[in-house]
């Protein structure tokens, strides 16, 4: 009996394995079903932007629009090229979603709540990484592989392209955005994202953005490489519609495209969760003492604002050309951030 | 690098320190990003300019637009077409049958009314020769502009069908956009317009 | 223990197996992937190790940077060219030497090296970020510099090789 109980875990981690999975199947539900609100966000916004209302027929204002569409893309015909890698095709749109969800493992939404009626505290995060921000650099290190898989399998000019080029510029910004990540634990001490935000804490004068003079500096680099990261307009040479059709997904139809598509929302969504978490205080007031707002929400409705700016931004900028990306990246991005890092720590040292 | 590259990546021609610093200074705030922003802001919250039809509203076009044909009555009601056929000896695609017969019942304003009376609308090219060859102003072309459906069925009207009232009247002034909604049928789409709920041009 | 052991042979076998086919598949491709998958176990193990950093940093430098510019040369590869392709006898002697040289010094590490005195951590003892740093600019410092003059000299060498000759 004894040595049963010895092998077997004991209650307690039971439960903790419990609440984990729990916590996982509820941040993928939401992750999952929020492309469906995003693409008709940002149909809407880009309607509205052209002075157009953008998608109306289906439900009220369009809002079923979208799932219309998934509809239609799960019933369409599954087309794989007749010399493609048929494995390597397939597996690879399914490698770009696992690790654009898989970052949400270490994103704290918000700081430990008791639920009421079985007096349990439960932490509003998965896990609390002692290295969470190295996890979310190497893990969004590992996307690009579903991007380049994908348009190599597909044995297609265009694909490989894009492929390339989607290696490339990652690669490229990779660098500085994990510069921009140091900068964010050069101004916090810490790489825990649960530290950075209690790092943060009270008036909005503490948050990192606020952190003068560098704190913007280090937002910009660290938005610009994002906007590289997710493949976004105004850096979305892999995709470039014009030049390479639809770059590493142009073989891919059906539900296959749209994991790519739910990849690519997802990474959105992420980096503008990890936007609000290093430099908008995640989910803290700007005024301490508004007690009617939950943190939660704080931390979704900032979210949302850079989810709409990344929409706005889509449909404001023209595409850049192909050198000038790479100029962005490593003759002004790279350099820059050197010379905030040095700063930074001259700041934390002397200051 | 070669030097045409170098050419097309020199994006200010200033030679002179202060409007190259100026040049450094307005990237740095990002001036031209916030100025494209802050257009498309301004768009984002300014009204849309979308007609919503066949949904919710409907252009109504003004009265010399050459629609589908009508045949017109009277104030009496007695058919104005004489059945002269002056306007199948105008038509330029002969898109137009009359085949005339005698009625003294006080059908038409005359003795001679038409017995027969089609247009082939796939033929029709709505230049509007007949209605200026008609000599009672019986033949006009209407603002009905939905003639799209599903089979040939529609593709000839005839005498009855032409002689019903026109769902927008006469002396309607159009060029607008009217308030309308959608009505779905077995042959097809109708969008009926309510020409009392006159919505707003935006131009 | 138990549930540790199962998934050390997990990620183990899981390890060796996709090992073995990056050195035994013919398309360069499918070799890259298993070598990605090779690495996100080695990664796993570290964990089990109880070192959260070294696990994260393998997956960050190799799977992320370093495999991504392996993948992008041999994307330009002609796959089917590179897949017919055989290594030429004459090298096969050569090739062996170099593996039996490799055998004696994994069996002298394992029987030899003192394998056995090393204990992991306790449970929930991860090692902190902060004392890898401490340790390495402290203690390690001298070994710590030499790589960094190493990877310097690689990094110049390759700019003296991309640098075009034309001027």
């Amino acid at each position: 009996m004894t040595e049963l109980t010895n092998i077997l875990p004991s209650m307690a981690t039971v439960l903790q394995v419990i609440m984990i999975a729990v916590k996982c199947v509820i941040i993928a539900g939401i992750v999952m079903n929020l492309p469906i609100i995003l693409v008709w966000l940002e149909r809407k916004v880009a309607g509205h932007i052209q002075q157009r209302p953008g998608p109306m027929r289906i439900g009220p204002h369009g809002l079923l629009q979208s799932v219309a569409d998934g509809i239609k893309l799960i019933f369409k015909e599954d087309i794989i090229p007749s010399k493609a890698d048929k494995i390597v095709f397939i597996i690879a749109p399914v490698i770009a979603l696992i690790p654009a969800m898989t970052v949400f493992v270490t994103i704290p939404f918000g700081d430990s709540i008791m639920i009421p009626y079985i007096n349990q505290e439960v932490t509003l995060y998965i896990a609390d990484f002692n290295v969470a921000i190295l996890f979310i650099l190497a893990v969004g290190g590992i996307s690009v592989y579903g991007f380049m898989l994908g348009g190599w399998a597909s044995n297609s000019k265009y694909a490989l392209l894009g492929s390339i080029r989607a290696a490339a510029q990652m690669i490229s910004y990779e660098v500085a955005f994990s510069f921009a990540a140091i900068g964010v634990v050069m101004m916090t001490n810490s790489l825990s994202l649960v530290d950075i935000v209690h790092a943060q804490d009270g008036w909005f004068t503490n948050w990192n953005i606020l952190y003068l003079p560098v704190g913007p500096v280090w937002f910009c680099i660290f938005f610009v490489a994002a906007l590289a990261e997710l493949n976004r307009i105004p850096f979305d040479m892999s995709e470039d519609e014009g030049s390479l059709a639809a770059g590493y997904q142009v073989e891919y139809s059906g539900m296959k495209f749209s994991l790519f598509a739910l990849a690519e929302y997802s990474a959105m969504v992420s980096i503008s969760v990890l936007c609000v978490i290093f430099f908008f205080g995640g989910w803290n007031a700007p005024i301490p003492g508004i007690p009617i707002v939950p943190p939660v929400l704080w931390l979704i409705g900032k979210t949302f604002v850079f989810i709409y700016f990344f929409m706005v931004i889509r449909f404001t900028l023209p595409r850049y050309r192909y050198d000038q990306l790479m100029t962005i990246g490593w003759k002004v991005l790279i350099p820059l951030s050197l010379v905030m890092i040095l700063i930074t720590g001259l700041m934390r040292i002397l200051l | 690098m070669k030097p045409h590259v170098k050419k097309l990546d020199r994006q200010c021609d200033h030679t002179d320190a202060p409007s190259i610093l100026k040049d450094i200074f307005n990237r740095a705030i990002f001036k031209d990003i916030i100025k494209g922003l802050s257009v498309t802001l301004k768009y984002n919250v300014s009204p849309v300019i979308t007609l919503n039809y066949p949904d919710k509203e409907k252009w109504i076009p003004t009265a010399r637009y050459r629609g589908v044909h009508t045949l017109n009555r009277d104030e009496e009601g007695r058919e104005l077409c004489v059945a002269c056929e002056l306007c199948v000896k105008a038509c330029p695609t002969g898109c137009i049958t009359v085949v005339p017969e005698e009625d003294d019942t006080g059908r038409g304003i005359a003795d001679r009314v038409a017995k027969i009376w089609t247009v082939n609308l796939v033929r029709c090219m709505f230049c509007g020769y007949c209605e200026d060859a008609c000599p009672t102003t019986a033949v006009r072309l209407g603002r009905d502009y939905e003639l799209a459906c599903r089979d040939m069925s529609c593709a000839v009207l005839n005498r009855d069908q032409l002689l019903q009232k026109p769902e927008i009247p006469e002396d309607f002034e159009g060029g607008t956009r009217v308030s309308a909604r959608m009505k779905k049928m077995r042959g097809g789409i109708k969008v009926i317009p309510d020409i009392n709920k006159k919505r707003d041009n935006w131009w | 223990m138990l549930i540790e052991y199962i998934l050390f042979i997990i990620f183990a076998v899981i390890a060796i197996m996709s090992s073995l086919c990056v050195v035994t598949l013919r398309n360069p491709v499918h070799c890259a992937g298993y070598l990605i998958v090779t690495l996100l176990q080695v990664a796993a193990l570290f964990l089990l190790c109880r070192s959260p950093f070294l696990a994260v940093v393998q997956v960050f430098i190799y799977v992320g940077a370093v495999l991504v510019l392996f993948l992008f040369v041999v994307l330009l590869i002609d796959v089917k060219k590179a897949s017919m392709e055989i290594f030429k006898p004459k090298h096969r002697p050569l090739a062996y030497g170099v593996l039996a040289i490799l055998l004696i010094e994994t069996l002298v590490v394992i029987f030899v090296g003192g394998l056995e005195k090393i204990r992991l951590a306790a449970p929930g003892a991860e090692v902190k970020v902060e004392t890898i740093g401490r340790e390495l600019f402290t203690s390690y410092i001298f070994p710590f510099e030499i790589v960094s003059v190493v990877l310097l000299v690689a990094m110049v060498g390759a700019i003296v090789m991309a640098i075009d000759r034309r001027g």
